[in-house]
């Protein structure tokens, strides 16, 4: 029992063992902080590739699979699969709205042409919808109304009677001859202006939105309003993204990834906001889509097709890649921009005869798992399904499109990991590699707790040779120091465990402090390193050099802090997590507790083999001479 | 009077570096129960060693010397023999006190007491333990410095604590390596007063001292040059 009383002592009342504590804290916590985050990024991977692609995807580049609608009433009956959507993947050209002036940007972007319902069934996509309320009087809200007074000005204005026209007068009144006219005069006015008055009154009155219902009255104003859903429902914009459309899904619109556009900056408290206080609002505008289809025998066809499509909303998957490149349309929009819609086969001699149809295609069909049922399980219940669609197909004698065979080798029927192996494998690997990596650390561990050991039993010497003097056995010296590893190590790992947690958990913090460092902080380093020099000059001023030592080696770690984030500031900041390097806007911040309880797990073992060598050099201590070490 | 301990020709060489250096060379000596013997040398004569041998912190070189112990032969013990040896049967008093400066005067004292002791036995005999720890601390006039570390305390008092220390297991035998080579004077004094009243008590004492006066406290001197014992300047002090 005299081992766990000299642990205890040798542990509370030295700094030596408190410095073995720290290093193998450290060294846990940059274990834990490491492989949580190469953990959560292959997660993270893992789930937005589901999100995005649901369980199981069947695919048919180029060419489309036709009668799709069958395949998809097929897998519909089929038991395990929750829901399933056509989806036209393709490339295109995407004419931006800036900047000002005739020259606008163009973008290459992946289109993804998807039946707004059943897509949301596979993928909850409305859940990355990014605008999804518009407050009233809020700037976008303020230039949507600026838009409708400038778009709609003519309609406007001949909606309005000439009571309401006089009554819109008065945004106006501040103009000195229409201030002092009387209501008769202004009558003669509201007679006499022109129409390209009337707009610019409109514009005028779109600047003072609170003046120019008090003006009409609410009633008439909301009815203004009302012109564009997004100004009287805040929620009529989050309706637009999930129905890929405007105006209450009477127009097709375009949802776009929300790095698609230059123009949506991420601030530092990691939300986004468009540029230039929110005028380049990408919702308040159209862009033009290009794209450039393959006909049936593989080649181009000659005219590319173009849609103007209005914006209706941006969708932020979180990875940074598909943020950056993809927009979704309605199926029936890519159908006929990729032409894989419905169309008429015609003799080959004689166009005017008609031969029958050729339908409409997909050229993916993304299907989502019932709850329980794994990614492999599906895919075997897809291709059998599938192989059902094609079997039902062939036995009608008059059909003149078929659909690829279920052994074509241009038909894909992949799990979502398989599909995005090319891109999960390479993340899986580098994980692998930096785990083996920093497995050295451990090393590290035992070697910091081997060399502070050894110093400890140099420094206990003497008190080997008092204890073997009264009795003590070479075993119970070995279990003291051994016990002492087996404390340091596990006071260390919970340290380091805590610590671990306390980075990864507010590691997206720590690294907007770096992108955007605190000047604030750099002021309080500043004092705290004149007040550690005033502290040094008093204390060293009796002569002993070392706290002029250590007061001098605190006054400039905190004066190269304070300069650091000065200089960092300079800079603009350091982004070490750079979304369009690493995928995701975020770091992953959740603790992996299993690689964390390894990694302690690891720390102990690694602490004990570190004490063991000079436990044992300690049982071999000649008492003799340990009583005779000075 | 029986025999408490018998050293039986005694040789011990050190090596330093390629030099031997005899340090012991045959010395032989019986120590009666309830003496006090009191082993005098210069300076390098082997006292030390021979001490450390006797309380089996070393052994002997050769074959032919022999300790025995109440008739035990001490190189015939296993090493848990020897250790429980060292901590009931002997009680050690070194010249520069050797207390464990983390421990406190009461801890530093009970320590033989907690070697040897398992959990089960520590959780009932400690109680027991600290009590008869405290007792001799108060005996040597230390109870209000039971919880002072070593350093606090004056080089008497710590001397007294290495002998509450060696006395905590009621050892017969205390083995005493120039108790008073540290202390001045007076404390000196002090300090072979209290042994004095240990001995009175039944304690066999072997004590290795320099310094003839306080050799001659001892029932026994025996003079130690150069690794032998000079049977001519063995002397009994029957004035005590």
């Amino acid at each position: 029992m005299y081992q766990a009383l000299l642990t205890n002592r040798y542990l509370t009342s030295r700094v030596i063992p408190l410095l073995a504590v720290a290093a193998v804290a450290l060294c846990v916590a940059l274990v834990i902080v490491v492989v949580s985050v190469m953990t959560g990024f292959l997660d993270m991977v893992r789930d937005s590739g589901r999100k995005l692609m649901g369980d199981v995807v069947i695919s048919h580049p180029i060419y489309g699979i036709p009668h799709y609608e069958a395949l998809l009433e097929e897998l519909t009956k089929t038991s395990g699969v929750a829901a399933a959507t056509p989806v036209i993947d393709s490339w295109g050209l995407l004419k931006m709205p800036y900047p000002q002036g005739d020259s606008k940007t163009t973008r290459t972007v992946q289109i993804w042409g998807v039946e707004p319902e059943t897509f949301e069934q596979v993928t909850d996509f409305s859940t990355s919808i990014v605008w999804r309320q518009v407050e009233a009087y809020s700037p976008a809200w303020q230039y949507l109304l600026e838009d409708l007074f400038t778009q709609q000005s003519t309609a406007i204005i001949e909606a309005l009677d000439l009571d309401q026209r006089i009554a819109l007068l008065c945004v106006i009144k501040e103009d000195p001859e229409l201030r002092d006219a009387t209501p008769e005069d202004r009558l003669a006015i509201a007679n006499q202006l022109s129409l390209e008055s009337w707009q610019a009154i409109l514009r005028t009155a779109a600047r003072v939105p609170t003046l120019t219902e008090e003006c009409l009255g609410t009633e008439t104003w909301q009815s203004i309003l009302a012109r564009d859903p997004r100004l009287i429902t805040p929620d009529a914009i989050l309706e637009d993204g999930v129905t890929i459309s405007r105006d209450n899904g009477t127009i097709p619109g375009i949802v776009m990834g929300l790095h698609v556009s230059e123009l949506n900056v991420r601030s530092s408290d990691r939300t986004t906001v468009p540029h230039n206080n929110w005028y380049w609002w990408m919702p308040r505008f159209d862009v033009t889509l290009t794209t450039m289809p393959i006909d049936q025998k593989g080649g181009i066809v000659t005219e590319p097709s173009s849609r103007i499509l209005p914006v209706a909303n941006e969708f932020q998957s979180g990875v940074y890649l598909i943020d950056e490149t993809r927009v979704l349309v309605p199926l029936d929009v890519a159908q006929d921009l990729m032409n894989l819609d419905e169309a008429t086969i015609v003799d080959e001699f004689d166009p005017d005869i008609e031969l029958g149809v050729d339908p409409a295609r997909t050229t993916m069909v993304l299907v989502r798992a019932e709850q329980g049922l794994t990614p492999e399980e599906l895919q075997v219940k897809v291709r059998e399904a599938y192989t059902k669609f094609y079997e039902g197909l062939i036995k009608e004698q008059d059909l003149l499109v078929w659909p690829p065979s279920p052994n074509s080798l241009t038909l894909n029927i992949m799990t979502w990991e398989e599909q995005q192996a090319g891109f999960i494998g390479p993340v899986e690997n580098e994980r692998r590699l930096i785990q083996t990596l920093f497995s050295i650390v451990y090393v590290v561990c035992a070697a910091l707790v081997l060399a502070i050991f050894w110093a400890i039993v140099y420094e206990k010497t003497r008190d080997i040779g008092i204890l073997r003097s009264v009795g003590a056995s070479r075993t119970g010296i070995v279990w003291i120091f051994l016990r002492y590893g087996l404390v340091v190590g596990s006071v260390g790992a919970v340290v380091g465990l805590g610590l671990g947690w306390l980075v990864v958990t507010n590691i997206n913090g720590i690294h907007s402090a770096l992108e955007e460092p605190p000047l604030i902080l750099s002021w309080i380093f500043f004092v705290l390193a004149a007040i550690s020099l005033i502290l040094t000059v008093v204390l060293s001023w009796r002569g002993s050099l070392l706290p002029l030592v250590l007061g001098l080696m605190i006054t400039v770690l905190l004066t190269i802090l304070a300069i650091g984030i000065l200089l960092l500031d300079g800079m603009g900041g350091v982004a070490i997590w750079d979304p369009s390097i690493y995928y995701f806007t975020d770091i992953p911040s959740s603790l992996d507790w299993w690689s964390a309880f390894g990694t302690m797990v690891g720390a102990v073992v690694f602490s004990l083999v570190g004490a063991i060598i000079p436990a044992a050099k300690a049982a071999d201590t000649d008492p003799v001479k340990a009583l005779r070490y000075e | 009077m029986s025999k408490l301990i018998q050293a039986h020709n005694l040789h011990k060489t050190y090596q330093l570096g390629r030099v031997e250096v005899p340090v012991l060379r045959g010395v032989s000596l019986d120590v009666e129960a309830a003496e006090w013997v009191a082993i005098l040398g210069a300076s390098g004569s082997g006292k030390s060693t021979l001490l450390h041998l006797l309380g089996a912190l070393d052994h002997p070189d050769s074959n032919e010397s022999s300790i025995s112990y109440e008739g035990s032969l001490l190189s015939s013990m296993r090493p848990g023999a020897l250790n429980n040896y060292r901590n009931k049967s002997v009680g050690f008093v070194f010249q520069f006190y050797h207390l464990l400066p983390e421990l406190t005067v009461l801890e530093n004292t009970i320590l033989p007491g907690l070697v040897g002791l398992n959990r089960l036995q520590y959780l009932r005999r400690i109680g027991e333990l600290r009590d008869r720890g405290a007792e001799l601390l108060d005996a040597f006039g230390l109870s209000h410095r039971l919880s002072h570390r070593p350093r606090e305390l004056s080089g008497g008092e710590r001397q007294r604590v290495a002998i509450a220390r060696a006395l905590i297991n009621k050892a017969p035998l205390l083995l005493a390596d120039e108790p008073t080579g540290n202390l001045d004077r007076q404390t000196g004094e002090e300090i072979l007063e209290l042994l004095k009243a240990q001995h009175r008590a039944g304690l066999t004492i072997v004590m290795v001292t320099h310094d003839l006066t306080i050799a001659e406290q001892a029932d026994r001197i025996v003079r130690l040059e150069d690794g032998v014992i000079e049977p001519a300047k063995e002397s009994h002090n029957i004035s005590r």
